[in-house]
């Protein structure tokens, strides 16, 4: 049927997975926070906080970001997913790749342990890849949400590319300037290329779809995705050829990208027709919030190139944090459920409906724990942000704490809605 | 806007029948959300309901559908049943209602 796009979503079993590993990556990445906070005070690149990084980035984000867009093509492209056996190889691999990084970064092990998972990680994306740009291949409709996820597709080559060399580079050095420089590229490429635009490509069409809002200016799209691109251009260019030190025009570019991406969502959420928001609501609106914070950060570090080298190191931990366990975090813990239960419940009553009485997907979950979640995950981050920024670190272990918490509800639900099962009396009625 | 039926029609059963179809996502019936744009009952042959959905890309399009069909198969076992989607006129917000704009705290 015409303009459908639940004939079009992938069996259960590519999807869910996903969910599973992303959930209890997030517990194990909040239990080892609690252990990680000393080395949260001094440099970035440190064996364990490399480790850190990549649960959140691979194990948590990525994990859940290629699931929730098997589930998602569909509706953003309006067409099938390309190949579903390719998206299962390509979790088994970036189970194996994730596991073995990150095991590799935590026992400083820079030798040929960090030679497998690295390339096992660049096939795993560029199988991802192939299926989304074969997927894309086959939509009629373009529009300006495709353009944003086939840019974060070219931007995640570029980010494991370029951490494929940083890797080989501990092997054999080849890089002429300081591997640092390579490794703020592979940061910045990934979360603003990578996160940043997959999230503008699918945000900005489900998140006026969840509040209702119609007739907006998509404008404000377009000037994000030339504004974000031009900008992370200009910093791959000027970081690793140039030398002339101008992230700030980098910056001002991006960030009026964001802003553009910002209003977009503020519009809608000004014309939303539904009112009361819901939890998964309200964690996306804090996390849209939150993307203040490294904006505001990066402008400050952008203007002072010189400051003292304690306070750049401080900033630069707040500015990765901020994103990966404020704007994204906060963001998959809110719209998980908005994607997962319909996945769910969809592959269990979608031959009831009409027929018995079904319940509805939020009952697959309890919404009291997500309550306490939602809440608990704004002190958590609170207590993290003003303990590292401030250099206060029982504050940081308090917050660390307190997103254990957070990630142990998270699993709760998580694992209510996986096990599911329909009660045999709905079945017989 | 949905269409005001007369109270003792078959299309005004029709629509109270098809109240019973909820969004799974929003909570509200379809009637109320003005979802459903026409109904066209003929006697003991068929029942064909011209209908639209919020987003082309809604992922619930395709069990509304059958949530209809299946509600209304129930008590016209031995009419044909149609379920027309379209896109024109687009829905938007201003069609919810009263009942469904209360629910949606639209006020």
């Amino acid at each position: 049927m015409q303009g459908i796009s639940t004939q079009r979503a992938p069996h259960p079993s590519v999807v869910l997975p996903h969910f599973a590993f992303a959930a209890i990556s997030f517990l194990v990445l909040s239990i080892v926070l609690i252990f990680s906070t000393n080395e949260l005070a001094g440099h970035f690149f440190q064996p364990r906080i490399l480790a850190l990084t990549h649960i959140a980035t691979l194990g948590w984000i990525t994990m859940i970001i290629f699931g929730a867009l098997y589930q998602l093509i569909p509706v953003v492209l309006e067409v099938p997913l390309y190949s579903e056996k390719l998206a299962k190889i390509c979790f088994w691999l970036l189970v194996t790749g994730t596991i073995l990084l990150v095991h590799a970064f935590w026992f400083a092990k820079f030798d040929v342990w960090l030679l497998i998972p690295a390339h096992i990680l660049l096939i795993v994306f560029i199988m991802f890849s192939i299926n989304i740009l074969l997927t894309a291949k086959k939509t009629i409709k373009w529009n300006i949400e495709s353009s944003l996820i086939m840019a974060s597709v070219f931007w995640i080559l570029v980010t494991v590319f370029v951490g494929f060399l940083i890797s080989m580079n501990f092997h054999r050095v080849f890089f002429k300037n300081n591997h640092l420089v390579w490794l703020k590229i592979h940061a910045n490429v990934g979360i603003i290329g990578w996160l940043f635009f997959l999230i503008m490509g699918v945000g900005s069409k489900l998140i006026p779809m969840f509040l209702l809002s119609h007739k907006l200016n998509r404008k404000k799209l377009q000037f994000a995705f030339y504004a974000v691109n031009a900008g992370l251009l200009f910093f791959f260019i000027d970081n690793a050829y140039l030398y002339l030190n101008l992230d700030i025009v980098s910056f001002i570019l991006i960030a009026s990208g964001l802003a553009g991406f910002i209003s977009y969502i503020y519009e809608s959420y000004k014309k939303r027709a539904r009112k009361n928001l819901d939890i998964g609501l309200k964690h996306t609106a804090v996390s849209i919030l939150m993307l203040l914070v490294p904006i505001v950060l990066a402008l400050v570090m952008s203007l002072n190139p010189e400051m003292e080298m304690k306070y750049i190191l401080r900033l630069n931990i707040v500015y990765v944090f901020s994103i990966l366990l404020g704007f994204i975090t906060s963001l998959i813990l809110g719209q998980t459920f908005k994607t997962l239960p319909f996945i769910v419940w969809l592959s269990k009553y979608q031959s009831l409906v009409g027929k018995v009485k079904t319940p509805l997907p939020k009952d697959l979950y309890s919404e009291k724990l997500l309550n306490i979640q939602f809440w608990s995950y704004n002190i958590s981050i609170a207590l993290l942000f003003v303990g590292l920024i401030g250099g206060i670190h029982y504050l940081a272990v308090a917050g660390s704490y307190v997103l254990s918490f957070v990630a142990i509800l998270y699993n709760i639900n998580i694992f209510k809605i996986l096990m599911h099962k329909v009660k045999k009396e709905e079945i017989k009625n | 806007m949905a269409k005001i039926y007369e109270s003792n029609t078959e299309e005004y059963k029709i629509n109270e029948m098809l109240k019973g179809v909820i969004d799974p996502e929003i909570g509200i019936n379809i009637v109320d959300l003005g979802l459903v744009y026409k109904i066209d009952y003929i006697e003991n042959k068929s029942i064909g309901i011209e209908m639209t959905l919020s987003t082309p890309a809604c992922p619930l399009g395709d069990v509304i559908i059958s949530n209809v069909e299946h509600i209304l198969k129930r008590s016209y076992q031995d009419y044909s049943i149609s379920v027309n989607l379209v896109w024109e006129p687009e829905w938007n917000p201003e069609m919810v209602s009263p009942e469904g704009k209360e629910a949606l705290n639209f006020f």
